[in-house]
């Protein structure tokens, strides 16, 4: 183990605390821009915080994927000092209820393309607003800036198939900040989960120092 | 006069930040709970002249705790602290008798700001 996977692990209770909380804020922000776009209350539970080697991660997400049948996802990479990767993954059949959610009540029943295409966008357009606005906060929050690459959308696929272990670099160890999400109305439920690597990590450790140093 | 506050958050370093931005002179009594379930039981046994509740905790939730300390006190003062800044969840705490709401990240100024005018109200309530 390198010093940098070892000084991870070593993440003092407090300083994961303050991430949870940090966590706590980003989504809820991000959960309240959505609500502005679609007229429901997303139900947030509390976050967790796991830290993990990457080859760990794929069998972590399918534990918590495994009860839909079949899976949405969005990811967008993001970049700044705080770097890593968001995955937003809906249960089944989320992709269709955000249409219906969406479609303005005269617009309904209208022919608006073939239902794949729109389901893909709908999913991307909502995991741009859910991920953008987290990942955002929670650089905000630190003082940092990041960039994202444009999201990436799987629609409807069996978990096994979605979550392959070749995804991420097994060198590195992960951060995992999970938060469940349910929408109160259309039956759309999952997660989010942000992977940021522990090239992250020294910086990561400093700012929450500062971020919490306004509370002394 | 305020004197006894009641913080009820699962999280530590939500309590830790609250507390700090309170006014350090006033001689306030703190009581800490960290579950909607905990802050209803310290509610009554303590009496808080202030509770601030978070809204997504574990056990019972703000929602929960609010509803049941209203429920027993009509003139409970609860202050409602939230990452969960959505309109919907803002108005059903408020109908459900939350006093007011404040938006975490919190800041000194909006919680004196707040504190005052819960002293304001307990004082025209006496």
């Amino acid at each position: 183990m390198d010093t940098e996977a070892r000084s991870t692990q070593d993440f003092s209770d407090e300083e994961v605390e303050i991430l949870k909380e940090i966590m706590n804020i980003a989504f809820g922000q991000s959960a309240s821009d959505l609500a502005e776009v679609i007229d429901t209350h997303v139900v947030l539970a509390v976050p967790f915080i796991k830290i993990m080697q990457v080859p760990e991660l794929p069998v972590y997400i399918k534990e918590h994927v495994k009860k839909f049948k079949q899976i949405s996802i969005v990811e967008q990479k993001f970049w700044g000092k705080f770097k890593g990767d968001a995955l937003l993954i809906f249960s089944s059949g989320s992709g269709k209820a955000l249409i219906n959610m969406l479609q303005s009540d005269d617009r309904r029943g209208m022919d608006t393309g073939p239902v794949d295409i729109l389901e893909r966008e709908t999913l991307m357009e909502v995991g741009n607003i859910l991920i953008g606005a987290c990942v955002g906060k929670l650089a905000e929050l630190l003082h940092d800036i990041v960039t994202y690459t444009p999201p990436l959308v799987l629609v409807e696929k069996e978990y096994e198939e979605a979550i392959t272990s070749g995804h991420y670099d097994p060198e590195k160890t992960a951060i995992v900040l999970k938060t469940d999400f349910l929408f109160e109305r259309g039956n759309v439920s999952g997660f989010l989960f942000l992977v940021t690597s522990n090239e992250s990590i020294k910086w990561l450790r400093d700012a929450l120092k500062i971020f919490i140093e306004q509370y002394e | 006069m305020i004197k006894k506050i009641l913080i009820v958050d699962d999280s530590p370093i939500a309590r830790k930040m609250l507390k700090s931005c309170l006014p350090k002179d006033q001689g306030y009594e703190f009581h800490e709970a960290v579950d909607g379930k905990e802050g209803c039981e310290k509610y009554t046994r303590i009496r808080p002249d202030i509770t601030f509740m978070d809204l997504t905790m574990p056990v019972m939730t703000g929602y929960e705790a609010i509803e049941e300390i209203v429920k027993n006190d009509i003139n409970a003062l609860i202050i409602v602290v939230t990452a969960d800044v959505q309109m919907k969840a803002i108005k059903r705490v408020l109908d459900l008798g939350a006093y007011m709401v404040l938006k975490k990240p919190l800041k000194r100024e909006e919680i004196q700001s707040a504190l005052l005018k819960a002293q304001d109200t307990l004082q025209k309530a006496e």
